[in-house]
């Protein structure tokens, strides 16, 4: 066997490759009657050194191991934030968690968002559901730097009010002249004033700017992408510049289980952001 | 290196009856009138030198069916620790085409995607092969997909004469194994027999894929919709044995279990399959390969298509398992062979 693999994880001991670090909870609250918000520290503080988009294996022992996107910028040291959809055994379980209790992290895993390529350009967020999770990561990280990136459009869908998340930071970011946050809901509920229809509707509230480029970063339910993937043809913004992160049952995390294949694809490798034009050549993946 | 040897049956014997008293061994075995099986053995007398397949691969002396990869405790003191085989054991009498399916591994939990899954590494680095040549049977294909005389990998390497077995030690593992074992120096009549063994191997596999495996990719690519994958799917009953006995396919499912007291537990995997619905299930319960169809062509796409686009090689090495183990008879070569006939004549797609 050949010893000259170049590793992934180069600071970690390759038999520990499946083995969780044990980690704090450090505040823990519920968002919506779902979603749990959790702030978590790794042992001695150590960062968790992610990119926005990347995720990290949480496990239960004895309830298993699940794979949630983190949902805090980089630029928060010391600490790293999950929001927690109660989908099934484990998520609801850590739905009952509260600050002091520890659960097992693997990470950060995937490839995330090429923040690289958002920067000097307009960035056009569209989040559905809890998609905003991970999106959150890559508004905070362009808030962080606000003057490294041109605009950004925020374009997010619920299925009622009751369901938005971070209900304050989005009333905050959208103070900013430079931001536009544009926030609907599927269909019409008591008090609710905004806009109504779903998320592809706030497409005719947008106006591209035809002297920058513009970079699209996409996560919601799968059922949304095509839709999505229609409209921003149609604002002919090209393939390269088109971002989708796609949520596929990754177990491992690491490319070898084979859950979470799209074709020749791995989700949890060679995603979970995939370009526009990797989109295009795929059969199963939106 | 050691110059070649040849080894009768007893003397074999004798050699295995050895490693067994040294070290653990896993060999072929008969199981019923015509089926046999790797088990790990404690009467070397039990072990079969002729045989053509096994039901499961010997895939299992790195990664059995179900195995523990993490040891955890529970409460306030909670922490996990990997679950490492590391106790030395011979793998005896694996054919070149499972042997080509271990190099296949080697790659495919060992190096890809800059990843090296330790259970895996722990059990192949503590493994000694002694790999045997072997004549097919109508369900083997491996002239086809270049694992005919694999022998990268095996540390002995046995070749079937007259007389018993004409044994090269292809390693310095190999070579300490055979120390000290009863054997003679070949005669140049079995030296001849051994050098004809191959081509005589050759001849009588019979069972072929009509295609290069350079060309497969392209040529497989645009049949995505086959008609032959629906009339494939129409008698498939999505039971995951093709998966289950194949010695490439390495997915695996991952789940915990905790002892009684709910103090300690274990992390453990076992093979999972493309064929079953809920391999692919995603969020809110959507499926990309929701049709059997889908489940059907992904298994011969993952083979031929993908994976060896990736690794230069095709994920299958033609032991013809799944054909033979397939509760409805489906033949992997002749689904294959069926969409590059359709896709020659064009009416694919």
């Amino acid at each position: 066997m050949t010893t000259t693999v170049q590793r992934r994880f180069p600071n970690q001991k390759p038999e520990a490759l499946y083995t969780p670090e044990i980690a704090k909870i450090t505040r823990a609250e519920n968002l919506t009657q779902q979603d749990r918000f959790l702030e978590i520290e790794l042992p001695g503080g150590k960062e968790l050194g992610h990119k926005p988009g990347q995720f990290v294996q949480v496990s239960i022992f004895g309830f298993g191991e699940a794979p949630i996107s983190i949902s805090s910028s980089p630029a928060k040291r010391g600490r790293f934030e999950l929001c927690v959809r109660r989908m099934g055994g484990l998520t609801g379980k850590l739905h009952a968690f509260e600050a002091g209790d520890e659960v097992g992290i693997r990470g950060p895993l995937g490839n995330g968002f090429p923040m690289e390529e958002l920067q000097g350009a307009d960035c056009l967020i569209v989040a559905g559901g809890i998609g905003m999770a991970p999106l959150r990561s890559v508004v905070q990280s362009i808030l962080a730097e606000r003057e490294k990136y041109g605009r950004l459009m925020l374009l997010y869908g619920n299925r009622s009010p009751a369901d938005i998340l971070f209900k304050d930071e989005l009333a905050e970011w959208g103070k900013d002249d430079r931001n536009q946050v544009l926030v609907t809901i599927d269909s019409p509920a008591e008090g609710w004033t905004g806009n109504v229809g779903v998320v592809t509707t706030l497409f005719q509230q947008i106006q591209l700017d035809s002297k920058r480029p513009t970079v699209a970063a996409v996560v919601g339910p799968p059922v949304m992408y095509r839709f999505v993937y229609a409209e921003l043809a149609a604002l002919h913004l090209p393939d390269s510049r088109i971002y989708f992160s796609l949520e596929r049952r990754m177990k491992c995390g690491v490319g070898k289980c084979g859950n979470c294949q799209i074709e020749g694809k791995y989700c949890c490798v060679d995603g979970p952001v995939f370009t526009g034009e990797e989109i295009r050549q795929f059969h199963e993946s939106i | 290196m050691q110059r070649a040897a040849v080894f009768s049956e007893s003397g074999l014997q004798e050699l295995l009856g050895r490693v067994c008293e040294k070290t653990r061994l896993m060999a072929p075995v008969r199981r019923g009138k015509t089926s046999f099986e790797f088990q790990w053995i404690s009467n070397p007398r039990e072990v079969q030198s002729s045989y053509v397949r096994t039901v499961l691969s010997p895939k299992k002396a790195f990664m059995p069916p179900r195995e523990t990869i993490l040891d955890f405790t529970r409460g306030p003191n909670q922490g996990a620790s990997p679950h490492l085989e590391q106790e030395p054991f011979v793998l005896f009498g694996i054919h070149p085409c499972d042997l080509t399916a271990v190099n296949q591994l080697d790659w495919a939990m060992g190096q890809r995607h800059g990843v090296e899954d330790p259970s895996y590494l722990a059990r192949r680095a503590a493994a000694t092969i002694v790999a045997l040549d072997c004549l097919p049977d109508e369900y083997c294909f491996c002239t086809s997909v270049g694992s005919c005389h694999t022998r990268k990998g095996a540390d002995v390497f046995l070749t079937p004469v007259e007389t018993g077995f004409y044994a090269e030690a292809l390693t310095d593992k190999g070579a300490k194994l055979l120390e000290g074992a009863a054997r003679r120096e070949p005669t140049a009549g079995e030296e001849a027999e051994a050098k004809a063994f191959p081509d005589e191997k050759e001849r009588r596999t019979t069972t072929k894929i009509k295609a290069g495996m350079a060309e497969l990719p392209d040529l497989l690519e645009p049949s995505y919709h086959s008609a032959v994958f629906e009339n494939t799917a129409l008698r498939c009953y999505s039971c995951g044995t093709c998966t289950n006995v194949c010695p490439t396919c390495f997915c695996f499912d991952v789940d915990d279990e905790v002892n009684l007291p709910l103090t300690m537990g274990t992390r453990w995997r076992k093979y999972d399959s493309c064929q079953f619905l809920d391999f692919a299930v995603v969020a809110g319960g959507h499926n990309f390969r929701r049709e059997r169809k889908d489940r059907v062509r992904h298994r011969w796409f993952r083979k031929f298509v993908y994976l060896l686009r990736e690794h230069g090689m095709p994920f299958c090495v033609g032991c013809g398992r799944c054909s033979q183990a397939c509760t409805a008879g489906i033949s992997l070569v002749d689904v294959l062979n069926s969409v590059l006939a359709e896709a020659r004549e064009g009416v694919a797609r």
